[in-house]
């Protein structure tokens, strides 16, 4: 080696110390591979969800007899209606994502559908006009919202079973719903039976993911927080199905032209108010007014409105009482 | 002139075995001119190695300072507009969301400008990376480019079904701000952790005591005394000019070193005292801010059951403000800034906000109270008293003491750039000069023995 050369490497190395340039890795681009990302709170169950308990008890559907339905302004003192005037105005817990039954209208932000239709009717027969305070519930929050006092009375397409009766007390059946499954047109599923393996999307808490696993064993059960969030998962395809109440199916298909409800009814679901326990007069008294709406046809009025378009012709279900 | 008297070179013919470099250096050392050349050649390695080390240690201070003005500065910078945009676009989403149909253009502009904000300061935070740092699956950045999109395609979707009046828009709008709050903006936070930490590194880096290119001098100097030392020891003469101009070489390239250092720490000192200390507690204040519109906002869109929303609100509120609304973030910044300027705005801030909870308190009691329409309008509308107009006031008002707060750090940065200036090329001039005097002193000695 030369002195030059010498110097040259020295003045080489002097020049890379100082100023702390190196070669750069060649990086090649790293796979990338998109994530869709989920509605809050959804998760695919690896286990069943609780399969629903076989009715424990006689005639969960047969409420208490109606009782009087006094004028606004005369209502029994000291009675849960009468607390509940005093107060101001009803508090219901209902849903904002159900269309048809209780949704925004995104047009003037109002909450609308058949269950808020119904839950005026009772603030009415209360207040003399419908002075409502709705409280957004999620189907899991229906029950601890009574029991703590938060909310009046829950009107949010809630089925009467034996279990929940347990917690809470319901009026009569004021809907009869049946659960079918809503999949994608193209799909060319035209029953649960066909769902093996796939994905069923439900919400959490509700009687629809407790029976997947009855009627579609090996199908696997997506819960979620609101119905809507099954239909973004649809759309997302990060299901295949959707299935609960053919009511809740149809608000969901008017939203998205590709999809369709089919199959026959799994379970009968029949809807109940409810309200927390130990107000047997407010019981009686939702009663009467539901009552009330088959003789004044405030029934068959919000049926026209929102369902009959999508459902067809339907009466008001027949109603029996304990006592 | 006499030559001391030196053992004569007889040791080649006695022993030519181990005939070699070594044996030849062997011998030569046993000879002063040998003695000498070595000596010279000793000196020359040192004063390189003086120059080499002492510029490296200058360089990797200039590089520091370098980097906070153009790199670890900026990013930082960088981070925090891209949280601030991203939160604001999602606070400014869902608050149009709240408006329905009617979600004026000034909102819809607000959100583009937010993207486009969030997605300029992102190119400019990722350019500044190895693509390694990028493509590594947890890093923020990755994060944020990848999902940036889904999210506003998310918010798209979320418009069209809401502008179709359709349920499911509420959805897209809810996984959207899911996306959110759950991914992008906690790596934003941390993207603007580590670009913070970054600066505090750098500064560390340009500002510390410069240990290394002390001892480095000093070992110069010691090396460069010895020689002279022996010098007059084996050639009886009291100076050689040649050693001394080395000598003074080291001595100026070791006060260079330390005086230009010492101004820049101090610099350095003042960009974190007044510049990245006070960013850092005004960032805290602007992001805490934020994150209270979002909850306000998120409260009402959750219809009911946005309790949680509420909770996180007047959690955020009290690290804001504080319990009394004279504490918390917005206190801290206050007690932080140094410029009556920035102090000001501070106040103005701390004002709006003493507005704006009291506003928030009203929306909360019509929510409560079941008059829904008239908490939405208030938050989203309600002119220049409603609960937006009083967010933008604190926002504006800490985004002005930031952009201040942030130019006094530049200058400080910049003026410690200046003080450092030159100073490795003078360093490694002064080293050429270190060496050739000790060549030219060694070779005035060695002549003798000619």
């Amino acid at each position: 080696m030369n002195r030059r050369n010498v110097l040259a490497a020295v003045l080489g190395t002097v020049l890379l110390l100082v100023t702390g340039c190196g070669t750069d890795e060649a990086v090649a681009p790293a796979p990338a591979k998109a994530q869709v990302p989920l509605p809050a709170g959804a998760k695919v169950l690896t286990e069943a969800p609780e399969a629903p308990p076989a009715q424990s008890c006689a005639n969960p559907t047969y409420s208490l007899r109606p009782g009087p339905l006094p004028a606004p302004t005369a209502l029994p003192a000291g009675s849960t209606m009468a607390k509940i005037r005093a107060k101001g105005h009803l508090v219901v817990g209902v849903d904002q994502n159900t269309n048809l039954f209780g949704f925004r209208n995104a047009t003037n932000g109002e909450i609308e559908g058949f269950d808020i239709d119904m839950a005026k009717q009772v603030a009415t027969a209360i207040f003399g006009s419908p002075k409502l305070q709705l409280r957004i519930l999620t189907s899991q929050q229906r029950i601890p919202a009574l029991k703590s006092g938060e909310v009046d009375i829950v009107i949010r397409t809630m089925t009467i079973n034996c279990e929940r009766l347990e917690d809470v007390d319901f009026s009569s059946v004021y809907y009869l719903a049946h659960q079918k499954v809503l999949v994608k047109t193209s799909s060319e599923v035209d029953g649960i039976g066909q769902l093996d393996g796939k994905r069923i999307c439900a919400t959490a808490g509700s009687t629809s993911l407790a029976n997947i696993p009855k009627r579609a064993p090996k199908a696997v059960p997506v819960q979620v927080a609101d119905w809507t969030d099954c239909l973004v998962m649809l759309q997302q395809n990060q299901v295949d199905a959707v299935s609960t109440d053919d009511t809740i199916l149809a608000g969901l298909q008017a939203q998205d032209p590709s999809t369709e409800v089919v199959g026959d009814s799994l379970e009968d679901e029949p809807y109940g108010m409810a309200i927390a326990k130990e107000h047997t007069d407010f019981v009686r008294f939702v009663n009467a007014v539901i009552e009330q709406m088959r003789t004044d046809g405030a029934w068959a009025d919000a049926y026209k409105t929102w369902l009959a378009p999508r459902l067809g012709k339907a009466t008001q279900p027949k109603v029996e009482y304990k006592d | 002139v006499s030559a001391p008297a030196v053992s004569p070179p007889t040791a080649r013919t006695e022993s030519p075995k181990p005939a070699g470099r070594f044996t030849e250096l062997n011998e030569l050392a046993r000879t002063t001119p040998g003695v000498l050349t070595i000596l010279a050649v000793g000196l020359v390695l040192v004063s390189v190695l003086v120059g080499v080390f002492t510029a490296i240690g200058v360089q990797t201070r200039s590089t520091a300072l370098d980097d906070l003005a153009t790199s670890s500065g900026p990013l930082s910078v960088a981070a925090q507009d891209i949280y601030r945009s991203l939160s604001d676009a999602d606070a400014t989403a869902t608050g149009a969301f709240l408006a329905g149909g009617e979600e004026s253009a000034d909102q819809r502009a607000r959100y583009l400008n937010d993207i486009a904000q969030a997605q300029a300061s992102l190119a400019v935070a990722v350019a500044a990376r190895e693509p390694a740092d990028v493509t590594a699956p947890d890093s923020p950045l990755a994060t944020l480019s990848g999902k940036l999109s889904s999210y506003t395609g998310l918010v798209e979707t979320a418009r069209a079904n809401n502008r179709q009046n359709l349920a499911v828009g509420a959805a897209y709008q809810r996984e959207a701000s899911n996306l959110m709050r759950t991914e992008l903006l906690p790596a934003a936070q941390k993207l603007y952790a580590t670009e913070t930490g970054q600066v505090a590194g750098d500064q560390v880096d340009a500002g510390g005591f410069p240990w290394f290119e002390v001892l480095v001098g000093l070992i110069g100097l010691a090396v460069l005394v010895g020689a002279q030392v022996y010098l007059r020891r084996n050639t009886n003469r009291v100076f050689n000019v040649g050693l001394l101009v080395a000598t003074g070489a080291a001595v100026v390239s070791l006060l260079w070193v330390v005086i230009a250092t010492l101004g820049v720490s101090t610099n350095v000192d003042q960009s974190r005292e007044l510049g990245s200390a006070d960013v850092e507690a005004l960032a805290q204040a602007r992001i805490a801010a934020l994150t209270a519109r979002s909850d306000e906002t998120l409260t009402l869109v959750a219809r009911g059951s946005g309790a949680a929303f509420e909770k996180h609100y007047v959690a955020v509120a009290d690290r804001l403000g504080g319990q009394d609304g004279d504490g918390g973030l917005l206190r801290a910044a206050h007690d932080s800034v140094d410029s009556d300027d920035v102090r000001g705005k501070v106040e103005d801030a701390q004002r709006a906000w003493t507005q704006w909870r009291d506003v928030h308190g009203d929306i909360r009691e019509h929510d409560d109270g079941g008059d829904y329409k008239a908490a939405v309008d208030l938050t989203i509308h309600g002119g220049e008293t409603g609960a937006a107009a009083r967010f933008d006031e604190v926002d504006s008002a800490l985004q002005d003491a930031l952009a201040s707060t942030q130019q006094s750090f530049n200058d400080e940065v910049t003026q410690a750039s200046h003080a450092i200036t030159g100073t490795v090329l003078g360093v490694i001039v002064l080293a050429v000069l270190m060496a050739a005097g000790s060549v030219v002193g060694i070779w005035q000695r060695l002549k003798e023995y000619r």
